[in-house]
């Protein structure tokens, strides 16, 4: 589910350029000699097996978080800090022109795919020409339509080339469009489109990073080790001798082996695991990903019962997100890994998220005086509210097997009896429940949302039904106020221009309460102590690899 | 016993065909297809009636099934519309691995079984046999992904003495491994997937020995044994034991289809990369010829074991004749 949810936002998109340090200070090198100082292997208990490697029709996150800066130059990388903060890779430096239509970049020359070839401006061409022909099939080709013919990317000379958009937009999201991963010209340049998912490229990915994919075992191992042939600042090259994904589908059996000390990482651990991590596993440190992962519960606003605001701010009222977020998200040792929401744009863009927002407060009485003003009171004395002789009921779905979430709608399902609100749950199929939604078929839903780190809210909240791109609102959300600033937010190219625009939006969204926005979850990820520089990024756990080392007095693995 | 052979085989095509037609609707009626992966965002309509054409999701019902009967009759399994790998490739790294975990399962189940159920019918009715027959119902009863769990706790955690997960260490391969580090690798990676597999198949297997060892032991000619003054170990192992194994035999052709279900879960858990997994990962992202071809073959091996438990009982029993 989480790879379902993740592959259907704009984040993939954002982990496929992430990796590296800044190059601007750094000696090209030839093919590197292993440095003395490379020593030990770590060892990742991964969920899924390779899908797809080849970047242009890549959609699993899973895939993107491995090749990610790691197996490919990235062309402008990102760094999170508030906001994605663009790193030279492949391109060194990059200007717009004034009307903001064109972006020019200026590439280095030197970097080369592990087979010996340079990476250049051809193959940086062809990886466009890719995602915008209709055979390839690539889910990237709504970025390439944004971009004029011919002029994407048009080659002034070798190290110089020029992205001519149709028309101005977000300069974040622009970069983006431009920095996709690059693909090798002279091996795919004869491959057949309709079947380029399946090429040999696929599952033995010609590298151009740091690392190279050295060995596939279907659904046992994924193993990364240096590539040899890695021409780009010494600085980044590895200092493990390898990195072995190894393939467990079973969330239980990842815990056992990290807590037994046969693999060295795990992502994605509950908070109930991490408090016993931390009192039987003194080798493991547990460290947070960041705000990524919101939970909510989405009305059906097509519903008679959840159409009137009064109603669902009433519910806002009733419902009590700091407990659950107690019960839920906060360890024995009382940290918290859940942070009360206010809106679809995650915390961790400062600056655009607006704090000023103050949540709900839970609040029995206001909420029963809102919903006596929305005509549902306990007329009959039964303890439940109604209106016109009908008692106030509904069913909350959401997919089975996710704990968090069951456990979350039976603290609910009694805060809203407190209110006289009776709430049915309904547990379904990961791709029943997500089917339901797609064709508004609920009254209510419990679901997330996995947070895209550049903002574009308009995907969920936009009530241009006949725009496709807008398919994500579920609930069917529609206020002119918040389309009018969602459209004017998306045209600023300047990001602080945009920040008031979208501060104002989560306020409008947040009165109406299309939502009621339970709480973000930090990721939390677990590392053996013996690794250093281990910096977790936002973007994805894996995305430095190449700074981690061990020291020599520690290593594990001496073969 | 040829013809009888060809007849069982022929009776099995509708039986298959059978199957894979279920297969077919079931996969048909659950809601999603394996385009919905492409349910991005930013995804045009356009791309997205691309990608059901090219995955031929764009046709009729019926000439979709229609096709796929031919396909399957050419022993032709398509391409995986996941990876868009031959599924033939998919089936052909996966099937070793389970055979080999069935294999072992087998060895488990039999042996332990088989001297679990002689044991018992020795000690018909004392302390002993119910003591056995009490936890070995105990274990027939215990799902198989429990048992998983609990002997991934006992054996990885509390006792580390093997290893949770996988078929190979996370290294091996990649360092020098001599060949007996080799195997001894892939070995103790089998003892928890075979145990968990297993124990709780042998406690019926050790049902079935106890009840025929109890049949065989009543016979005039174990009476004449005895009578002739064999010692009581000869009497049960040369002519109690090999009389009661003929129902057993047949169990054994019967319980390839077990071993195959069962390894859907065990090899989740213990991550073991074989079919069960293979066919989990495809129901998941709707992958509907990988499990058209998963349960084909899966089908062809309960048609071969069933053959082969009929056949077996022939060359046991002389006074078996299939004509």
């Amino acid at each position: 589910m989480v790879r379902r949810m993740l592959s259907a936002l704009p984040l993939v998109v954002l982990l496929s350029c992430g990796g590296g340090e800044p190059a601007t200070t750094s000696t090209p090198g030839g093919t590197a000699e292993a440095p003395a100082d490379r020593r030990d292997s770590l060892i990742i208990a991964y969920n899924a097996d390779i899908e797809n490697m080849i970047p242009v029709v890549a959609q699993a996150a899973h895939d993107t978080a491995i090749y990610g800066g790691n197996l490919f130059y990235p062309t402008i990388d990102s760094e999170f800090d508030c906001s994605l903060k663009k790193v030279p890779g492949l391109a060194t430096s990059w200007k717009w022109s004034d009307d903001g239509k064109v972006l020019a970049l200026e590439l280095r020359d030197d970097i080369q795919w592990a087979d010996g070839k340079p990476v250049t401006a051809e193959d940086i061409a062809f990886t466009y020409e890719l995602i915008g022909d209709p055979n390839v099939a690539s889910p990237r080709i709504s970025f390439v339509e944004r971009m004029v013919e011919g002029k994407r990317p048009l080659i002034v000379d070798p190290t110089h080339i020029e992205f001519h958009f149709t028309e101005a937009y977000d300069r974040d999201t622009q970069i983006s469009h431009v920095s996709m991963d690059i693909v090798p010209k002279h091996i795919l340049g004869t491959a057949d489109r309709k079947l380029l998912k399946g090429h040999n490229l696929s599952k033995h990915p010609l590298s151009s990073g740091p690392w190279k994919l050295a060995k596939h075992e279907a659904g046992q191992r994924i193993v990364l080790e240096p590539n040899e042939h890695f021409s780009g600042p010494a600085e980044q090259r590895p200092k493990l001798n390898r990195v072995v994904y190894k393939v467990i589908p079973e969330y239980s059996t990842r815990l056992l082996e990290l807590q037994n000390g046969t693999v060295d990482l795990m992502e994605s651990i509950m908070v109930e695991d991490a408090d016993m991590l931390r009192e039987s596993a003194e080798n493991i440190k547990l460290e947070r990903r960041g705000w990524r992962f919101l939970d909510y519960i989405g009305w059906n606003l097509t519903n008679e019962k959840f159409s009137d605001p009064k109603v669902r701010q009433a519910l806002g009222h009733a419902a009590n997100v700091d407990d659950l977020i107690a019960k839920l998200l906060t360890s024995k040792t009382g940290e918290s890994y859940g942070r009360a929401a206010v809106g679809t744009i995650t915390p961790e863009l400062c600056g655009v998220h607006n704090d000023d927002i103050v949540p709900l407060a839970n609040d029995l009485e206001k909420a029963k005086m809102l919903f006596a003003e929305a005509g549902w009171t306990d007329s009959d004395g039964d303890g439940w509210l109604d209106k016109g002789g009908k008692k106030f009921s509904f069913t909350l779905t959401t997919n089975a097997g996710n704990k968090r979430r069951q456990r979350a709608s039976v603290i609910l399902q009694a805060q809203f009896k407190e209110a006289g609100v009776e709430m049915n749950i309904e547990q379904q199929e990961t791709n029943v429940f997500f089917e339901n939604l797609r064709k508004k078929e609920f009254e209510a839903a419990l679901a997330g949302w996995s947070a895209g780190l550049f903002v574009d809210p308009s995907t969920i909240w936009h009530s241009d039904t006949a725009d496709k791109k807008y398919q994500f609102n579920f609930v069917s959300y529609s206020n002119p106020k918040a389309d009018e600033l969602m459209d004017r937010g998306l045209r600023t190219p300047d990001p602080k221009e945009a920040a008031p625009i979208w501060k104002e939006l989560q306020q409008v969204i947040y009165t109406d309460q299309p939502y009621l926005f339970l709480f973000w979850r930090d990721d939390i990820v677990g590392i053996d102590k013996r690794f250093e520089n281990t910096t977790i990024d936002v973007l994805s756990p894996y995305k430095n690899l190449h700074e981690w080392s061990v020291p020599a007095d520690k290593v594990k693995y001496q073969r | 016993m040829l013809r009888y052979i060809l007849r069982k085989l022929l009776l099995a095509i509708p039986l298959v065909v059978g199957v894979v037609t279920l297969i077919f609707l079931l996969v048909e009626l659950s809601p999603g297809t394996v385009a919905d992966k492409y349910f991005d965002a930013n995804a045009s309509p356009e791309v997205q009636q691309m990608i059901e054409a090219k995955f031929g999701l764009n046709q009729p019902v019926g000439v979709r099934y229609l096709k796929t009967l031919r396909n399957l009759l050419t022993l032709d399994f398509g391409v995986s519309m996941d990876g868009e790998e031959p599924v033939f490739d998919l089936i052909w790294q996966k099937l070793p691995n389970t055979l080999l975990l069935s294999f072992i399962t087998l060895l488990v189940m039999y042996p332990f079984g088989i001297a679990l159920g002689v044991f018992q019918a020795m000690r018909q009715g004392k302390a002993s046999d119910t003591a056995v027959s009490v936890s070995s119902l105990f274990f027939y009863s215990m799902p198989s992904f429990w048992l998983a769990i609990m002997l991934q706790l006992a054996f990885t955690y509390y006792l580390p003495l093997l290893p949770a997960s996988g078929m190979r260490d996370a290294l091996a391969g990649l360092v020098e491994f001599t060949p007996w580090e080799q195997f001894v690798d892939v070995a103790t990676h089998l003892v928890l997937p075979g145990l968990a597999m297993g124990l709780a198949h042998s406690a019926g297997v050790a049902r079935y020995m106890r009840s025929s060892m109890l049949d065989v032991i009543r016979q005039d000619y174990i009476r004449t044994a005895r009578a002739k003054g064999l010692s009581e170990w000869t009497v049960v192992t040369r002519h109690a034991v090999r009389n009661a194994l003929l129902p057993i035999i047949t169990l054994m052709g019967l319980s390839l289809p077990m071993l195959f279900s069962g390894a859907v879960l065990v090899e989740s858990i213990f991550g073991w990369p074989g079919m069960g997994l293979l066919i989990v990962e495809a129901i998941k992202a709707q992958d509907t010829p990988v499990i058209i071809a998963c349960f084909f073959v899966f089908t062809l091996v309960v048609v071969a074991g069933n053959l082969l438990a009929d056949l077996l009982y022939a060359v046991v029993d002389p006074r078996i004749e299939y004509e």
